[in-house]
């Protein structure tokens, strides 16, 4: 067994253990938590996979600005009081039918993909040391998906004027 | 043996995790944590996928994924905050505006 094996052995028993942490936690401090544990996790995992550019994207947009944020409505939102109610909905079962459904579902594409993915794995990977994997991505980004680019930066823009527009302050609105 | 099934079986994993969280949990914020979770699990896949397939196509869409979550992150907290403000509610049963 490689490192390289007993990294992606322990990257993946830390993300599921993180991941159901996230799920089960009664706090949402501590579920957020476990969800940034879960991410810089994920970034050493993109890193195994070949894409230290990706690794970094992935600490600065999620662990730096996605879970920030999330603990800020955390914060903004004071829940102390109400941290010992249940965790879970009520109609349970009504809940397990869509699981079951979405979760055979999603089960079924899953399976497609290992049937399609047989005849891959023969292939040798990417040598991670060398930075082949990050010139391929940019000749592919600023070439073939330039349009896509622009356009992620004009979806960026309307979610600040989105954000702006819906918590602004409206004086005749009364509470509903 | 590490190989592609490997990572294609966390993936799954994940975003069943993250597809249980979503449909099960009360909190509305919690959602949208598993939301990311399931978008994690999907990025995972890709990644792999480009990985093995010496292709960096995959590497193209974890890029969009990244950007787009940052996005979806911040519009469905903002209506989070709303909804709280509005309603003081941020538990999903809770939320029956329509009723009356």
């Amino acid at each position: 067994m490689s490192a390289q094996d007993l990294a992606f052995y322990y990257l993946s028993f830390a993300m599921i253990l993180s991941g159901l942490f996230t799920v089960f936690s009664r706090n949402p401090v501590h579920a957020v938590l476990s969800l940034l544990v879960l991410i810089v996790h994920q970034a050493f995992m993109l890193y195994l996979l070949g894409s230290e550019f990706l690794s970094a994207i992935q600490i600065i947009v999620y662990a730096g600005a996605v879970v920030v944020l999330f603990l800020f409505v955390v914060y903004l939102i004071n829940l102390q009081k109400e941290a010992r109610f249940r965790v879970f909905v009520r109609r349970f079962s009504l809940g397990l039918i869509f699981f079951i459904l979405f979760g055979f579902l999603f089960v079924k594409y899953f399976v497609l993909i290992f049937s399609m993915s047989t005849g891959l794995r023969t292939l040798l990977p990417i040598d991670p040391t060398s930075s082949q994997a990050l010139k391929m991505m940019a000749r592919y980004l600023f070439t073939e998906y330039l349009f896509q680019f622009e356009l992620i930066g004009v979806i960026l823009l309307v979610v600040v004027f989105g954000t702006v527009f819906l918590l602004r302050k409206v004086k005749e609105e009364r509470v509903g | 043996m590490v190989d592609l099934n490997s990572y294609i079986y966390l993936s799954l994993i994940l975003f069943l995790i993250g597809l249980f969280g979503f449909i099960f949990r009360r909190n509305i914020i919690i959602l949208l944590a598993c939301v990311e979770i399931m978008l994690n699990a999907l990025i995972i896949l890709f990644a792999s996928i480009s990985y093995f397939r010496k292709d960096a196509t995959g590497y193209i869409l974890v890029f969009f994924i990244i950007a787009m979550a940052a996005a979806e992150a911040a519009v469905g907290l903002t209506l989070a905050e709303a909804l709280y403000k509005k309603l003081k509610k941020v538990y999903t049963e809770e939320i029956n505006l329509f009723r009356g």
